[in-house]
């Protein structure tokens, strides 16, 4: 090791690194469908959203999915919607062309999404007096090839042959996502769900965007949970310690299956304390570490945030927000973890928060992480949420190469001191063995050295220090990525990026436009002078008092309107379209 | 007297007097005389006034926080299996702020020791009781005596199967160097449970008291025997010291790295496996 290099050494003295760039999907869907399927937790669903996204992106067409299910293993009533579209498409909607009830419990627990043209497939079982339904032997087809769980193939049928799409398709979805296991039988009853499909005539069926015969070489569909974990590992990420928390989990998964392909520590700590502390035990060595959460787990954090900021030990923390207060809602989404973000650890340093809003930022802003912890030698905090991590989208091909990879780990000698003093507030970070320094990491108040000290002049120069790379960070923030222009502002932060972009989209109004924030934290004020432009402000937000609103605040920004919703549910597009379009009705 | 890894120009904060500094020179010792190399061994502790030893040995260290020495210790270990890891705090920070950790790393056996100073008192935080304070122990807080039953590492650690551990008293030099070197040399999970007089706060646990309460396990004492380690890890009056029991399994490392074993920071992601990885979506 003594005589070991670094890959990709680099120091301070550069600039910071750009993101590659990409190109922006410049066509907007004409034409989208919308299905939603409803079942208990425990028989499938999950594995039929998998099924029907890779089946329609395999029929030509963009898709868009996302599922709301109940914190149980078996029962409750859960719900996935896909849409389908012509173009890229990136947001839920709350009203559905088409709902497939798999049990009873379905349509109480929709009602409010049907609209008087939803067509509503459902088990011959279910009687319903208020809607119109369509019934399909669906239990009983499965039962008489085997099993209950063959409904998730009759379904996927059903919706194929109602469509007149191709079942070949199907099928190989099929036989990729059940791997031989049970492959003929899930077969055999999406067959079944085909025949029923076409047969059903007497409803009007909805016209199916166009598809493109392209699309499935040249796009990729994975969820949030996916996306992230690439940048992640794109960032270099060679280790993660977790406890399991939902809605974070997915990234930890993702992980342990990415250690067969790479050299990848994957431990399961005993609690969230151990995770964030073997992450800082891992970067004080020279790896690159992360831990995954929710608010609950990230709470316990807080101490060993508070020690990555005055050891100076980079780390990085995937958050992936679901509604609190204590448990909240375990498995629905919210925004609502923002100032729990900034403000986590006590005592005075700095820290950088990120939101990414859709798939390439997952991956982008996964590998900013690591850059920028390495680069600051601080906490960076990268926030998800239960919509992001588990919608599933498409996104085109990534170059990984067009990554700049930067490792800012210097080689020490003799006179090495870890905190020295410098006109940047960040000293060269050494790690054992790399040279001849002694590495001298610590919690308490400090030395250049890092030994104890409660030197009142020497305090002052260590909190000027730590100032200074909050100073350092925020010269170097990213600012928000402005889409349009306009006179009114749509402001969002995080997950909400596809939803907004929608909405103003289908509004076409020309004083509307997109500001979006990625970088959430720390925020540099000449990026925020776009905000004072224009006319009004209207701030979006996943939460109930506006955190991020109240941050824009702190910086002169004046926020008009705040559309919040703090219900577990991310935003619908039909819903948000109708507040947007009342709330600037009467503006100029 | 001066010790070639001594750390120069320190404000050791310990009482004149303090346990802690036969186990400060024992470690010296044991170090000088295995041959590591301090500039190839990181101690890592939590608070307290045990937690301070690195801070006065010229290796590498990280001091985190209180009871989290042994997570760091765990993954940098990992990151690096070549690096000698010292694990080191008091018995407050260890078995009471760091109690889960203690399980959980015995339950993981990275190989690293584990030496716990343990003078069953609060030190830094002033006189009060510490998880193996003796029941009737009077403090300022526990004022009519400590009603809790103390907590025993030796017989945790051998309920966890921790595959090294031992029991010292700083006040039996010779025997706690002779218990050190063989934890140093174990491959795996190594506890050293070191008494160690407070001279300030524990006026009930004195140098005599350890040498008058302990005496060391038989010469014929078979450490290969985890049932019979554990009738002696329970006996209290006196208590033994050495070690109770020995044996060795694939570490944490061996688990985790396998036979690839070089320091994280000199390897990268091959980029091609991952556009390989991510075509496949």
């Amino acid at each position: 090791m003594k005589n070991s290099t670094i890959p990709f050494q680099s120091t301070l003295a550069l600039p910071p690194v750009s993101l590659p760039k990409h190109d922006v999907p410049k066509q907007y869907q004409t034409h989208s469908i919308s299905i939603l399927i409803g079942g208990a937790a425990g028989t499938g669903i999950k594995t039929l959203e998998n099924i029907l996204s890779d089946a329609f992106k395999q029929s030509g067409y963009f898709v868009f999915s996302t599922k709301e299910y109940m914190s149980r293993v078996r029962g409750g009533s859960n719900t996935t919607l896909l849409r389908i579209s012509d173009a890229p498409i990136f947001a839920p909607c709350w009203h559905v062309d088409i709902c497939i009830a798999l049990d009873a419990d379905t349509l109480p627990h929709v009602y409010e999404r049907l609209t008087d043209d939803t067509i509503v497939l459902a088990d011959e079982s279910i009687t319903q007096e208020k809607i119109q339904i369509t019934n399909i032997p669906i239990l009983k087809k499965a039962m008489e090839i085997g099993s209950p769980s063959y409904s998730n193939s009759f379904a996927a049928g059903i919706l194929f042959g109602l469509f007149g799409l191709d079942r070949l398709l199907l099928s190989k979805s099929i036989s990729r996502f059940f791997h031989d296991k049970n492959t003929q039988e899930n077969t055999a009853a999406m067959i079944e769900g085909v025949a029923h499909g076409e047969s059903i005539k007497s409803i009007h069926i909805p016209k199916l965007p166009k598809p493109l015969s392209t699309l499935s070489n040249s796009m990729h569909l994975l969820d949030g949970s996916s996306a992230s974990g690439f940048g992640f590992l794109t960032g270099g990420c060679n280790m993660i310690t977790s406890y399991p928390m939902s809605p974070s989990t997915g990234v930890l998964n993702f992980m342990a299956s990415m250690s067969k392909e790479f050299t990848l520590l994957v431990e399961q700590s005993e609690d969230e304390i151990a995770s964030l502390n073997m992450v800082l035990g891992g970067w004080y060595s020279g790896a690159r570490a992360m831990t995954s959460t929710s608010g609950g787990g990230f709470a316990l954090m807080s101490e060993a945030v508070s020690l990555s900021g005055m050891s100076e030990t980079p780390a990085v923390v995937y958050l992936a927000q679901r509604p609190g207060p204590a448990t909240g809602l375990p498995t629905r989404t919210e925004q609502g973890d923002l100032n729990l973000a900034i403000h986590s650890g006590h005592g005075y340093f700095g820290h950088i928060v990120l939101a990414p809003g859709d798939l390439q930022e997952c991956i982008d802003y996964g590998y900013l992480a690591f850059e920028l912890a390495d680069r600051y030698q601080m906490p960076v905090i990268y926030l998800s949420d239960q919509y992001l991590a588990d919608s599933i989208s498409m996104m085109e091909s990534v170059d990984f190469s067009a990554y700049e990879q930067r490792r800012y780990i210097q080689t020490s000698d003799e006179t090495y001191a870890r905190y020295k003093l410098n006109d940047s507030g960040i000293s060269p970070r050494g790690i054992p063995t790399l040279g001849e320094g002694i590495i001298v990491s610590t919690s308490d108040e400090h030395d250049e050295r890092g030994q104890i000290t409660e030197s009142y002049q020497m305090r002052e120069k260590m909190v000027d220090k730590r100032k200074q790379k909050i100073e350092l960070t925020i010269s170097e923030a990213y600012g928000p990525k402005v889409s349009g222009q306009g006179s009114i502002a749509l402001i969002g932060w995080g997950s909400t990026k596809g939803v907004i972009d929608e909405v103003i989209k289908e509004l076409d109004d020309p004083r509307l436009f997109h500001v979006h924030f990625t970088w959430v934290h720390p925020l540099n004020p000449q990026d925020l002078e776009i905000l004072k432009q224009t006319k009004a402000n209207i701030m979006i937000e996943n939460n109930v008092t506006g955190q991020f609103a109240d941050v824009l605040k702190n910086h002169d920004i004046k926020i008009d309107h705040r559309i919040l919703q703090a219900n577990g549910f991310n935003f619908f597009t039909d819903i948000l379209k109708e507040e947007i379009k009342k709330l600037i009705k009467d503006k100029a | 007297m001066k010790h070639a890894l001594d750390r120069t120009d320190i404000d050791n904060a310990w009482c004149a007097g303090c346990g802690n500094f036969g186990i400060l020179k024992l470690i010296k010792e044991v170090m000088t005389e295995l041959e590591f190399d301090p500039k190839n061994t990181v101690i890592v502790s939590g608070i307290g006034q045990a937690a301070k030893t690195p801070y006065y040995i010229d290796t590498h260290m990280f001091c985190g926080l209180h009871g989290r020495a042994l997570p760091v210790s765990t993954a940098l270990k990992a990151s690096n299996p070549a690096l000698n890891v010292i694990a080191e705090g008091g018995d407050g920070d260890m078995y009471g702020e760091g109690g889960n950790h203690f399980m959980h790393t015995i339950r993981r056996n990275p190989d690293i020791v584990h030496i716990v100073h343990n003078n069953m008192v609060y030190g830094l935080t002033k006189g009060q009781s510490s998880p193996t304070s003796q029941k009737g122990f009077q403090t300022p807080l526990q004022v009519d005596g400590v009603t809790n039953e103390p907590f025993n590492p030796i017989s945790v650690a051998l309920a966890l199967k921790a595959g090294f551990v031992s029991r010292v008293n700083i006040g039996n030099y010779a025997h706690a160097k002779m218990v050190l070197k063989e934890a140093f040399l174990h491959k795996g999970y190594a506890l050293v449970d070191v008494f160690q007089p407070c001279v300030v706060f524990n006026k009930v646990n004195t140098y005599k008291w350890f040498k008058d309460n302990t005496y060391e396990l038989k010469s014929d004492y078979d450490s290969r025997n985890l049932p019979s380690a554990m009738i002696k890890a329970l006996e209290n009056d006196p208590i033994q010291i050495g070690i109770f029991y020995q044996a060795k399994s694939p570490t944490f490392e061996d688990h985790i790295r396998g036979d690839e074993k070089q320091a994280l920071c000199s390897l990268t992601h091959d980029i091609e496996t991952m556009q390989k990885v991510f075509e496949s979506y």
